[in-house]
């Protein structure tokens, strides 16, 4: 009896899991206070937190100043907090520059119209992303540049600019209208040619019918464009954030062309092309892109004929595409190297030249391997932008601190100040976000 | 093998070129001449244009405006200078201001970013979080910002020399600058940095040829330590020498300013402070994936052994990470002395300021100016790589 009673298992209570991961007050107190040193540590930053958090709120917040005529105004106001009055009083100027008051619709306008052109790419149903990526990147430019510059057909606009224009307006209607035509579930209007474009062609129906609808709605557009009449705003007028912002969006677009084509270059087995690449990356990299501001502003004039000399922001734009290229240039090499000799054989092996093996095979991963890379310099392609005001081109920076001269606002220099440097904080933190999260998804997507 | 041949027809003389251009090496040629003579091309009709335009000005090329008097004032420089100097001594001036500013920048950023890249590691949640708020604010707002904040809201609002501050009548700080004693000695300098320069110079060769005959032979002979000692007695005579004819020269309150002692404009302290601020955070990010990259049994092993966390830290970790860190830091080093020519923005007389803005409005010599310009950062990022390469032949571990 005795045995079968020793052999009856009794299991003893599980024990309570360790308490000092639960309780969050142990946590801190192993963390921030498990020895002297430590806690003092903790308490002068605590001590350290407060007071910075305390006297940039006074300034900003509790002592600020929202409503006021003049700096003066603002001084008898509250002597010691913020006067963002001024500021207000300018924010259609830092956002916009010089542009004229009635006319800023049309950079609305057109940034907005940008942005809906690339929204298809977040929209994974939809086929042949690419070809709207490059048409953005191709197309784009002109219809922005008629928003933005203006002018009336046929007179300060020229000939390939409105073809262009025309083109650009009649691929986006189109991309609208088949998008909705798809959404409700009809055939788009490609297809709906197909029968008169068959009766045409014998080949190529498809994108026959596309190119003819596309021209179609092109000649309307420009037909009705020609009818508009938008007043002209030259580029010195141009300024604010949304200079700063199609410097940059120029500069990101342009460094991927132009950095592929260095990195190849450079990568080629052409003695030649290798080291024409390489001069002009290894060049422009040894230099501050304040020299190459310096060197796009005093020398295109010299060395372009008389007469054909470019407007400052084109000459900008010319060296922050060849700055933001070179350094492009570099990351996409790294990327290069990394392909294993195996990718390169296994396309020669199918038949493949060298462009299709690179824009195929090669580049495609490369890429991909390198997006962390390519995101810093965007970064920092974003944060250089500032330095077209020390050439004088009225980029959010040079309006801010334009501030300060206007009579009423004599002196104010710390808060336009504070909102560029926490509009730019926001922006360059958002991008290296999303660019960890991308680098996380990719990881996850590979293994 | 050739079993394809015999059906192909004769190639014509046409058809021969083509086949031609379809063999790889003779299609790199074409391809290689073609891109040459292009870019050949742009230069002789860029350059045909420039002499037209030069022409039209009335201006010619030349580096003998090197030569002339460019009678224009420099706010601040390291190296004298007046009105009444060349230009070759303006471009002087703006190299030893820029190389001065990108030093200092350097030594201190380093400082503080491997301080709050350890930091950023700390075990402390709080410390960490804090390091890491640092690093992402000021990383993540454009340096020319961080510059012209400090001019103007700091810098600038400083009161005047009047009744700026000072402390122990030795050290004044106001809205033009800060001054501080500084020796002065009649000797020419020339002399004392020729003088240490072959001092240090055969200080070097005597440890190198001690550390040699250490690993030789074990021990140091006789001769090497009567020389070392000549060294050592050499040195306290120069000191003797030099320190001999020094005096102090101390900032004083004279009329509307402060004369005498060492000057530092504040464009310089502004443009200094947030280099310094900025280059740190970047470092900051370097020592920390440097100390990342260390696996984590070591941790564990030092642990096991017994060391102190600040031993772990000094004796496994640091020694490691400086293999990882140096090439960055050194590539950190080289875009701060690049940064440097920022400091344009608040009127510091650096090479850009001195040389590429006023001198090529002086002289309209565009072109020459600024390939003397872009030939210098050419040259100093040169300098910096081949110093990184033989770093890293050096430190690379060494497979037996």
């Amino acid at each position: 009896m005795s045995e079968q009673k020793l052999k009856h298992f009794v299991p003893t209570p599980p024990r309570l899991p360790a308490t000092n991961e639960q309780n969050l007050l142990r946590r801190i107190q192993k963390q921030c206070f498990n020895s002297i040193g430590n806690s003092l540590l903790t308490i002068s930053v605590l001590v350290l937190i407060y007071y910075v958090a305390k006297s940039f709120l006074d300034w900003a917040v509790f002592n600020a100043v929202w409503n006021a005529a003049t700096r003066r105004e603002c001084m008898d106001i509250s002597p010691d907090g913020a006067c963002w009055a001024g500021v207000i009083d300018w924010f259609n100027g830092l956002i916009y520059g010089r542009y004229p008051d009635e006319e800023q619709w049309r950079v609305n306008g057109g940034v907005v119209m940008g942005l809906l052109w690339l929204l298809p790419l977040m929209n994974r149903r939809i086929a042949y992303r690419n070809s709207i990526l490059i048409s953005w990147i191709t197309l784009y430019p002109f219809l922005g540049a008629y928003m933005f510059l203006g002018g009336t057909f046929g007179q300060d606009v020229g000939i390939i600019h409105m073809v262009f224009t025309s083109l650009a307006a009649g691929y986006f209607i189109l991309l609208y209208l088949n998008w909705m035509l798809c959404a409700a579930g009809q055939s788009s209007l490609p297809e709906r040619v197909t029968p008169l474009t068959s009766k045409l062609f014998r080949r190529g129906q498809h994108m026959n019918g596309f190119l003819l609808v596309w021209a179609v709605l092109s000649i309307l557009c420009g037909v009705a464009l020609a009818q508009v009449n938008l007043e002209p705003v030259p580029v010195d007028r141009w300024g604010g954030l949304f200079l700063t912002l199609i410097i940059a969006s120029f500069a990101i677009t342009m460094s991927i062309p132009v950095g592929i084509l260095l990195a190849l270059g450079r990568r080629s087995k052409l003695p030649v092309i290798h080291w024409l690449s390489m001069m002009l990356i290894e060049l422009v990299r040894a230099v501050p892109l304040i020299t190459v501001l310096f060197m796009a502003v005093t020398l295109l004039p010299i060395f372009l004929p008389s007469g054909a000399e470019p407007d400052k922001l084109s000459q900008v734009l010319f060296a922050v595409c060849l700055f933001a290229g070179a350094y492009m240039a570099e990351n996409i090499r790294g990327g290069l190297q990394a392909i294993p000799d195996g990718q390169y054989e296994a396309a020669q092996t199918l038949g493949l030249g060298y462009w299709l093996t690179m824009g195929l095979i090669i580049l495609p991963q490369a890429m991909r391997l390198m997006i962390p890379n390519i995101m810093t310099s965007f970064i920092s392609m974003l944060k250089d932008t500032t330095l077209v005001s020390i050439i004088g081109l009225f980029d959010i920076m040079l309006m801010a601190r334009n501030i300060s001269n206007d009579k009423n606002w004599i002196g104010l220099h710390t808060e336009p100040l504070a909102l560029i440097s926490i509009l730019f904080f926001v922006m360059c933190y958002g991008m290296s976000q999303y660019s960890l999260n991308l680098e996380k998804r990719l990881k996850a997507h590979r293994s | 093998m050739n079993f394809i041949s015999p059906s192909r027809p004769k190639p014509g003389i046409a058809n021969s070129i083509f086949s031609c251009l379809n063999k790889d090496s003779t299609r790199g040629v074409v391809i290689q001449a073609a891109t040459l003579g292009l870019v050949l091309a742009v230069l002789l009709y860029l350059f045909s244009n420039s002499a037209q335009n030069l022409d039209r000005l009335g201006l010619s090329f030349g580096f003998d405006f090197l030569q002339t008097t460019a009678g224009f004032d420099i706010s601040w420089s390291l190296i004298a200078y007046d009105p009444s100097m060349s230009y070759w001594r303006v471009f002087l001036v703006g190299i030893v201001n820029t190389l001065f500013l990108s030093f200092c920048v350097i030594v201190f950023g380093t400082l503080i970013g491997t301080i709050v890249g350890i930091l950023r590691l700390s075990h402390n949640p709080l410390v960490s979080q804090l390091a890491r708020c640092y690093v992402e604010v000021v990383r993540n707002v454009p340096l020319l910002i961080q510059i012209i904040f400090w001019f103007t809201t700091v810098f600038s609002a400083l009161p005047p020399p009047r009744s700026g501050y000072g402390f122990a009548g030795l050290v004044f700080l106001n809205n033009r600058g800060f001054y501080m004693p500084s020796a002065v000695t009649d000797m020419s300098g020339w002399l004392i940095a020729a003088g240490s320069l072959t001092l240090f110079g055969t200080l070097w060769f005597l440890l190198r040829g001690i550390r040699r005959q250490q690993r030789q032979s074990g021990s140091v002979s006789r001769s090497y330590r009567i020389a070392f000692a000549l060294w050592g007695l050499v040195l306290c005579g120069m000191a003797l020498i030099v320190g001999s004819s020094l005096r102090w020269s101390v900032p004083a309150l004279q009329g509307f300013n402060i004369e005498g002692g060492m000057f530092l404009p504040s464009a310089f302290g502004a443009a200094f402070i947030a280099m310094t601020v900025y280059r740190s955070a970047a470092i900051a990010e370097t020592v920390r994936a440097g100390m990342e990259s260390i696996s984590k049994g070591q941790h564990e092993a030092a642990a096991t052994i017994g060391f102190s966390r600040f031993q772990t830290l000094r004796l496994i970790l640091i020694p490691q990470a400086v293999r990882a860190i140096i090439p960055p830091l050194a590539n950190s080093w080289l875009v701060a002395t690049k940064d440097s020519s920022l400091a344009v923005a608040i009127g510091f007389p650096e090479l850009v300021s001195v040389f590429m803005q006023t001198s090529v409005n002086q002289t309209g010599r565009a072109i020459e100016i600024i390939s003397m310009v872009m030939g210098f950062y050419v040259v100093v990022s040169l300098i910096i790589s081949y110093l990184l390469n033989k770093y890293n032949a050096h430190v690379q571990i060494k497979a037996r």
